[in-house]
């Protein structure tokens, strides 16, 4: 299996001098494309900075990253714009969407800024897949927050992305919400072959991945592959010692 | 498509454009009714009453020239209207007569002539020859022939055989109505004197006010025959300027004023808009920096933007300018109210002005929304993922630069300021500097606010709660405290400024005047020589002094002047003479106040009020110009020369006479009042100033609107924050004790900063205009300035807190941004 994103010793340093802090140092790892990634750690761990490096939202100190063929560390801001809105999806935590939009068109939104056609078969099929089928016209504010998460996940995926990032994408839901939502993240690495990267501390949410990367301290300090709750618990406390 | 998206935006988020939508209105209307101002000082037209009549008129050219070296080999004839009329000599009449094709040649002179004691309003007096110019015909009774024989108008409801005083330069005398016309006219009264009557009465030997010339076909041979003299030719519309010379400079006069007054209101509108767009800007950032992550360039953000700024100035400069066209009515009818300018100028309604308002209007909100979008559009895609609500640490370089250059911007222009001694040139300079110098305040506001609020930091934590927490916010929140004080101390800037300019000029002046002024009595307004007469041989009248305000040229230059007799000058004037003597002042002579420019003995050719080029030497210097004028004349040259020979006062040096004796002697002359010099100096305050107070009630209540919008914007913004505080346990009376507390900051440090950026500017206007670096600021009215602007920073933080405060605090902290 091919990777769909591969870090090669990316170190990123925050600050100058003697505040200089270092949120990741020198990560080298491989992201399987068609795999379900979850990315585990303390807080601190340097686990958002490692999912900003990946996703081309930041820029990393040192090393390179590469989604594909392209080399990601040496782009300019604009260059990643456009990267990130033709080869990257996202699914944040909160304040997805855009509240002066409906459904359709937050969902439909990085088209518009790209300016590419939308293709509509594809747009039903995913409006369909996340269930919002008939919401398709309703604003931000008239959806749960479950139903805001499926809609950022639609909108994450109607550019056929090569990877959709998510950042906590469950932490602000209710356990039953919640579990729809990784279903449904589940079902489009199993069914659509998306490939998936998700950064949480729910081990609930990680064992729906097929890999979990452990982060302490900037460094991947071990992996599990398939995963279970249980497993994932035991290891974060240890890891939380182990840090000590 | 960065336009749809924009137009989503406005719809949902109306009330975050509210701010940039007043404010914009605001401005396109300012600008449309001063635009049309302007238009009807090019383009107005005062139409013609009395000579409506007569098909071609002839008369003195109502302009002054002079020529101006363009360059070595081109030269320009500049022209400004004159503000009295040029007679004719009486010569062009038969002249006239002789053109071929010519039916008839009407000659008229003309006289301020009162019926009763009307003084001020427009009433002329002329020979019944010229009644054919409108034409009057008498509807009763006969034409007059004696002296002391008159006809009235329709409208002075008098009958055949009643006896009136009538008030002309000569002094008050009683007539008998022997005819009343058929016909009267809109926007004057006339009297018609017996022909020989009219003529001495008028003065002008030799000379014509006006020639009325039939047929309408022979214009262009009358145009020929009078080639090479100093007669002009006057036709349809036209004629209107002979007969009401002032209406020209009432123009010109209304072309600058709406200049002034729409370019302040503009540079006002980009500050308050550029404000307006960076508080929203900031109230969104969550979502703008949600767009850069899931995609949007920093150039479709920008674009984004500013295609907002451009609906919304679209529609608000749209119904602006709309009601522009009513604030310029208003505006005509309030400054002919006041006298600035004639009744009888209609407002010049075209599409230029709206449209130029809505153009400018387009382009402020454009340009104001790429200034606040270079900023917004910065922002990092990474500040969506967690809390989107932190403010980026950098140091905007280029802000601090723009700053810096506004701040030396600010310098040269007061050192500038500092060197112009004409109200011509300081009147639309003041306001700009005060503005450089807020636009430095405005883009130096963060690190000034933050500065500030170090400094009063210890104070406001005396108070336990609410101070506490008002200084932990300003602290933190230094840009949007620096956008709330930019509007109110813009507001308390301009207030102070064009106020204070105003009280400095005529304390200036009224102090002059009073300290030159040595008379025991001054008799005013309006009077005739004739009153002069009768005080003067009282016994214990030391000296009579009459004085006549009027206005000469030097090349197309106007000059304040002042006409007094010579005669025991010393006694009721002291100009504070510096060389020469005031004593030689006579009909070749002049005086002129120190730093016009000539010096004692030279000679100074100029034009009189009616254009009539005299050249005379100077005998004195003196240096109460403020409260005297440019030049000192003689009487007896200027009133020969003017359209009202009437006194504007006449002083009286008479220790030993008391007030009832001069009462006594003047009871002859209905309408005089006696006066004491403090009481005459203070009251004698023109109608410039009335109109100046207009023009700052606009621009300060345009100011104060942002001060609301920007407070309203800045309050309603922090429902969430105040949400927080109430579940944390803040009482809602605490929430807005602390919220009163930022007010009271906010108004403490832009009164401050508006009083310094006006002291600034006062201290350079008045070191031009006056001479003395002091500006004169009266303390209640600058206490009232600053209670408002107190009042206006509680008021509007208090009222939206209220609102914000009514959701329930855990739905309030539910809200997105």
């Amino acid at each position: 299996m091919t990777d769909a994103v591969t870090m090669d010793v990316v170190s990123k340093v925050y600050g100058k001098g003697r505040n200089a802090v270092a949120a990741l140092r020198e990560v080298s790892i491989g992201l399987p494309r068609g795999g379900f990634t979850a990315v585990m750690g303390p807080s601190g761990s340097g686990k958002s900075t490692f999912l900003h490096c990946a996703a081309g939202l930041d820029r990393p100190t040192a090393g390179s990253v590469r989604l594909g063929g392209t080399e990601l560390a040496t782009m300019s801001e604009t260059q990643l714009t456009v990267l990130r809105r033709a080869r990257i999806g996202f699914v944040f935590q909160a304040f997805n969407l855009v509240p002066s939009l409906t459904v359709t068109q937050n969902i439909t939104l990085p088209l518009r800024l790209a300016g590419t056609p939308v293709d509509r078969p594809w747009l039903a099929g995913i409006l369909a897949r996340v269930g919002l089928a008939d919401r398709a016209d309703h604003r931000p504010a008239q959806l749960s927050g479950g139903q805001q998460q499926r809609v950022a996940i639609a909108r994450a995926l109607v550019t056929r992305p090569e990877v959709v990032f998510g950042d906590e994408p469950t932490g602000a839901l209710d356990t039953m919400t919640a579990r729809d939502v990784l279903t449904l993240l589940r079902e489009t690495v199993d069914q659509l072959g998306q490939t998936v990267v998700m950064v949480t501390h729910d081990p609930v949410a990680a064992s729906y991945a097929d890999t979990v990367l452990f982060l302490a301290d900037g460094h991947i300090v071990d992996t599990m592959a398939a995963p279970s709750p249980v497993a994932v618990a035991d290891r974060m406390t240890r890891l939380g010692a182990w840090v000590r | 498509m960065m336009l749809g998206l924009a137009l989503s935006t406005l719809r949902h988020r109306k009330a975050g454009f509210v701010g940039a939508f007043v404010g914009l209105f605001c401005a396109a209307a300012l600008v449309s009714s001063c635009g049309m101002l302007m238009d009807t000082g090019l383009r107005g037209v005062v139409e013609p009453e009395r000579y409506v009549g007569a098909p071609v008129i002839v008369s003195g050219d109502q302009d002054v020239r002079a020529e101006e070296r363009k360059s070595s080999t081109s030269t320009k004839t500049k022209t400004k209207p004159l503000g009295d009329r040029a007679w004719v000599a009486a010569s062009v009449a038969d002249r006239l007569r002789a053109v071929p094709g010519v039916r008839s040649v009407v000659t008229e002179v003309d006289l301020p002539a009162a019926v009763g004691a009307a003084p001020g309003a427009e009433s002329w007096g002329h020979g019944w020859e010229s009644a054919a110019l409108t034409p009057f015909t008498l509807a009763s009774g006969r034409a007059p022939e004696a002296d002391g024989e008159i006809v009235v108008d329709a409208a002075a409801r008098l009958a055949v055989g009643a006896t009136t005083p009538l008030r002309t330069p000569a002094g008050t005398g009683v007539y008998r109505v022997v005819g009343v016309t058929a016909q009267s006219l809109p926007h004057q009264s006339t009297v018609f004197f017996g022909t020989a009557e009219a003529r001495r009465l008028a003065g002008h030997d030799g000379q014509y006010s006006a020639i009325g010339v039939y047929p309408a076909g022979v214009a262009p041979a009358v145009v020929d025959a009078l080639r090479g003299t100093a007669a002009s030719v006057f036709t349809g519309d036209e004629r209107g300027r002979v007969e009401f010379p002032g209406a020209d400079t009432a123009r010109t006069r209304l072309i600058s004023m709406g200049a002034a007054l729409g370019g302040t209101s503009l540079l006002v509108a980009v500050l308050v808009v550029a404000g307006t767009f960076a508080l929203s800007g900031q109230r969104r950032q969550r979502e703008l920096a949600l767009l850069r992550a899931i995609a949007a360039t920093p150039r479709q953000i920008r674009a984004m933007i500013g295609g907002e700024a451009l609906v919304v100035s679209a529609v608000a400069g749209t119904l602006g300018a709309a009601a522009g066209i009513g604030l310029a009515f208003w505006l005509r009818d309030t400054f002919a109210g006041l006298g600035a300018i004639p009744v009888n100028l209609p407002l010049v309604v075209g599409p230029f002005p709206p449209l130029v308002a809505v153009a400018a209007t387009l382009a402020a909100a454009w340009a104001a929304a790429r200034v606040s979008a270079r900023r917004i559009a910065a922002i990092r895609p990474v500040e969506a993922l967690g809390d989107a609500a932190m403010t980026p640490p950098r140091v905007p370089v280029l802000r601090l630069a723009a700053g810096a250059v506004a701040l030396a911007g600010g310098v040269v222009m007061t050192v500038l300021l500092s060197t112009i001694r004409t109200e011509r040139g300081s009147g639309p300079l003041t306001p700009v500097t005060t503005l450089v110098w807020i636009t430095a305040v405005a883009l130096l506001g963060p690190p000034i606010a933050r500065g500030t609020v170090a400094a009063l930091g210890p104070a406001l934590r005396l108070s336990r709660i609410g101070g506490w927490l008002a200084a932990a916010n300003l602290r933190t929140d230094a840009r949007r405290l620096a956008g709330v004080v930019t509007s109110l101390s813009l507001m308390v800037g301009m207030a102070c400024t064009l106020l204070f300019a105003q009280t400095t000029m005529a304390h200036a002046r009224g102090a002059e005047a009073l300290a030159g002024n040595r008379a025991d009595y001054v008799l005013g307004t309006r009077i005739g020589s004739g009153a002069a007469e009768d005080v003067r041989w009282l016994p214990g009248v030391r000296a009579v002094t009459e004085v006549l305000h009027t206005t000469v040229w030097t090349g197309v230059t106007s000059h304040s002047a002042q006409a007094v007799t010579p005669a025991g000058l010393s006694q009721t004037l002291d100009l504070d003479v510096r060389a020469g003597s005031i004593d030689r002042l006579a009909e070749d002579t002049v005086a002129v106040r120190e730093g016009l420019g000539p010096g004692l003995g030279d000679d100074v050719p100029l034009s009189l009020a009616d254009g009539t080029p005299v050249t005379l030497r100077v005998v004195a210097v003196y240096g109460r110009g403020l409260g005297f004028g440019d030049l000192t004349l003689a009487h007896d040259l200027v009133a020969r020369h003017v359209d009202v020979p009437l006194n504007d006062s006449v002083l009286v040096a008479a220790p030993t006479v008391d007030r009832a004796t001069l009462v006594g002697a003047l009871r002859g002359e209905p309408g005089v009042a006696v006066l004491d010099r403090i009481t005459a100096v203070s009251a004698s305050s023109d109608g410039g100033t009335a109109v100046n107070y207009v023009a700052l009630g606009l621009i300060v209540g345009f100011a104060a609107i942002s001060v609301v919008n920007s407070l309203t914007m800045s309050t309603l913004g922090r429902s969430r924050e105040f949400g927080l505080l109430r579940l944390v346990g803040t009482t809602r009376r605490q929430v807005l004790r602390m919220l009163a507390w930022e007010a009271g900051t906010v108004a403490l440090i832009a009164t401050v900063l508006g009083t310094a950026v006006a002291l600034a500017t006062l201290w350079a206007y008045s070191t031009g205009m006056t001479g003395m670096p002091t500006p004169y600021v009266p303390l209640p009215s600058y206490l009232s300035v600053v209670a408002v602007a107190a009042a206006l920073a509680l008021v509007a933080t208090a009222l939206p807190a209220a609102l914000a405060l009514r959701t329930r605090p855990t739905d309030a902290i539910g809200v997105g941004e």
